[in-house]
């Protein structure tokens, strides 16, 4: 059971407009390793996790992605607050603007709809735990090029706290992995 | 005053780090302050910095759960945000549907701000 939260993880107050950074963001809202593909795909393969140490970290990581979706949404919306027309074709966001006004929808930087293949389950717990250290490892350098790709605090802090929550997550799968390759019969 | 250890950074930097445990904290550029613009946002921050403490124990709970320094450690932090999750709750708005300040005219939990309107 889910319940709602009223505040994000990490406050995000953004003051200036950036909409060439809000097309940039969408990469880590509806892109490959984005954060509704992280959330999706923890919370789909927690169901073959082997053991109680399983279930709840993928649980538990799959709904603090959750909230970096909340986080990456927010920001998204923030940069955008007050664009004019003009402003959106010079972003190259004419195209959401035709579909979607001034409100954001699951694609990637390139406008690449979001798609379930991104959700990676295979069933097999150690296919699973690999993919998702590498889907960390992916989303972390993802967060690295947005980073070099603003000056703005507003938005370097939150980017820097997103980076670092893949760190922990990628070492959290790992012990997860290493502990499921000594304890159980593959 | 809440680590018994060394290994943890205390909440608030824990917090804007984006990891407590500072064995595992990888840098990339400068660490970014928190600036609340007024009293309401910097109680939050304090709620923030709690929830978020209990967050990344929990994730390494999960995957060590016989750390009985770490469970205590859970538990004090949780005893902490409790406190401040009333505060916040009774000076200002419902964070949740099971808030004992829902019993206020009108109904407190649509009240604005949003999360995401900053």
């Amino acid at each position: 059971m889910f319940k709602y939260c009223k505040k994000m993880e990490y406050p995000i107050n953004i003051k200036n407009k950036d909409l060439k950074m809000a097309k940039n963001l969408l990469a880590q809202y509806g892109g490959p390793d984005g954060e509704w593909a992280a959330a999706m795909r923890y919370l789909n393969q927690r169901f073959s996790m082997p053991d109680e140490r399983g279930k709840s970290l993928l649980t538990d990581i799959g709904t603090e992605e959750m909230n970096h979706v909340e986080m990456i949404a927010a920001m998204v919306e923030q940069l955008m607050q007050g664009a004019t027309k003009r402003e959106l074709d010079e972003a190259g966001l004419t195209a959401n603007y035709v579909q979607h006004d001034h409100t954001l929808f699951p694609v990637d930087a390139n406008g690449v709809p979001f798609t379930s293949a991104y959700i990676e389950t295979t069933g097999d717990y150690i296919a699973d735990l690999t993919s998702d250290m590498a889907a960390e490892q992916r989303a972390r350098a993802t967060y690295e090029h947005l980073m070099t790709l603003t000056k703005d605090p507003d938005v370097l802090g939150p980017l820097s706290f997103l980076r670092q929550r893949e760190v922990v997550h990628f070492i959290r799968f790992k012990e997860l992995k290493e502990y499921y390759e000594k304890n159980m019969n593959n | 005053m809440y680590n018994s250890t060394e290994k943890l950074f205390e909440p608030y930097q824990g917090f804007i780090r984006g990891n407590m445990f500072k064995n595992l904290y990888d840098g990339y550029g400068p660490v970014y302050d928190i600036n609340p613009m007024n009293e309401q946002a910097e109680l939050l921050t304090y709620l923030d910095m709690f929830e978020f403490a209990m967050i990344d124990i929990g994730l390494y709970l999960d995957v060590f759960p016989n750390d009985k320094e770490m469970v205590n450690l859970y538990n004090n932090l949780k005893s902490e945000k409790k406190k401040i999750l009333d505060k916040y709750e009774k000076d200002y708005n419902s964070l949740s549907l099971d808030s004992d300040d829902l019993n206020k005219m009108p109904w407190d939990w649509n009240k604005n701000p949003w999360p995401w309107e900053g």
